[in-house]
């Protein structure tokens, strides 16, 4: 079991530095790799949005934050909330 | 101006617009929650309710029994995800969301097995399907192959059809392969346009039983075929 962070509520700033820190950056609307480019969600292949992204452990996975997206992290990682 | 600075410039004029009063963290807070995060000791989520949601799909009852009968990975998946929108179609924008998602990754025919499952059809179609098995060996191999196949077995209705195109729809359907077992599924407004077919599909189809299955703001028509003594 892992210790859950909400980004709910968290500043677009602060967020954006968060990523940073993983190395990642932001356009201010979106997640980008290292070159700048979008991060897609690993399920869905949709680009994730600053503001939509849950970040798991598991080769730093981003994901767009909803319930298909997060069911298939469970069946691929297993339950690790 | 290289493209990191595009990046740069365009992030800073979005944060200063951005709501104030969202939570700041210093930049000792940050490096610690990486920290932890690289540990595998952390997990950032938006909602504690979308992981719930989930999670109470692997362990419902309904989510076991088809685990247990389902072999088919995908058609599993997409149960839970039709388990899923029955869980949240109170809440419209979480389930338009989940419906877009759906619709992405599986295209009309995941969409139309996720609602099959929201709105009780199959629950009701294994239930009959139950009564006539002699053997539970191959239940899980019908519901794969109903699943598969599901516009042969279900029919949902929109709003702005006609009725008059959707007895046309159906009996087509109904004529072309025979099902044991045929659904017709309206939501919200398009109730009133399926009960419009109903007594003229029933005086259509002498061959099969009709059992009506209200579901909050859903109502479907489910035609069964009458059993043949021979």
């Amino acid at each position: 079991m892992v210790d859950l962070v909400s980004l709910k509520d968290v500043s677009l700033n602060s967020k954006v530095l968060l990523l940073n820190g993983l190395g990642y950056q932001s356009d201010g609307i979106f997640v980008l790799d290292k070159e700048g480019k979008k991060v897609s969600d690993r399920y869905l292949e949709i680009p994730v949005k600053v503001e939509n992204m849950v970040i798991f452990p598991g080769s730093e996975v981003i994901l767009d934050d909803n319930e298909l997206s997060i069911s298939r992290y469970i069946e691929e990682f297993g339950d690790v909330f | 101006m290289s493209s990191d600075d595009s990046i740069d410039n365009s992030f800073e004029s979005l944060a200063k617009g951005a709501t104030k009063g969202a939570l700041e963290w210093t930049s000792e807070k940050i490096s610690d929650l990486v920290k932890r995060f690289r540990e595998r000791n952390l997990a950032f989520i938006k909602e504690q309710k979308t992981i719930d949601i989930v999670r109470e799909q692997y362990s419902s009852g309904e989510g076991k029994f088809y685990q247990r009968y389902i072999k088919d990975k995908d058609v599993l998946f997409i149960i839970r995800m039709g388990l899923t929108l029955r869980k949240i179609e109170d809440d419209g924008p979480r389930m338009s969301n989940l419906r877009e998602k759906i619709f992405y990754k599986y295209k009309t025919r995941g969409l139309h097995i996720a609602e099959f499952v929201q709105n009780r059809l199959l629950n009701r179609y294994v239930g009959m399907l139950i009564d006539e098995l002699e053997s539970l060996d191959n239940l899980g191999k019908d519901i794969e192959n109903v699943l598969k196949e599901i516009d042969k077995h279900v029919l949902f209705v929109q709003r702005i059809e006609k009725s008059q195109d959707i007895i046309l729809k159906t009996l087509t359907i109904i004529n072309s392969h025979s099902p044991s077992k045929f659904a017709l599924s309206a939501t919200k407004s398009a109730v009133e346009v399926i009960k419009e077919c109903e007594d003229k599909l029933v005086s259509a189809l002498t061959d099969y039983d009709l059992e009506v299955i209200r579901e909050k703001e859903t109502y479907n028509l489910f035609f069964k075929k009458k059993k043949t003594i021979d």
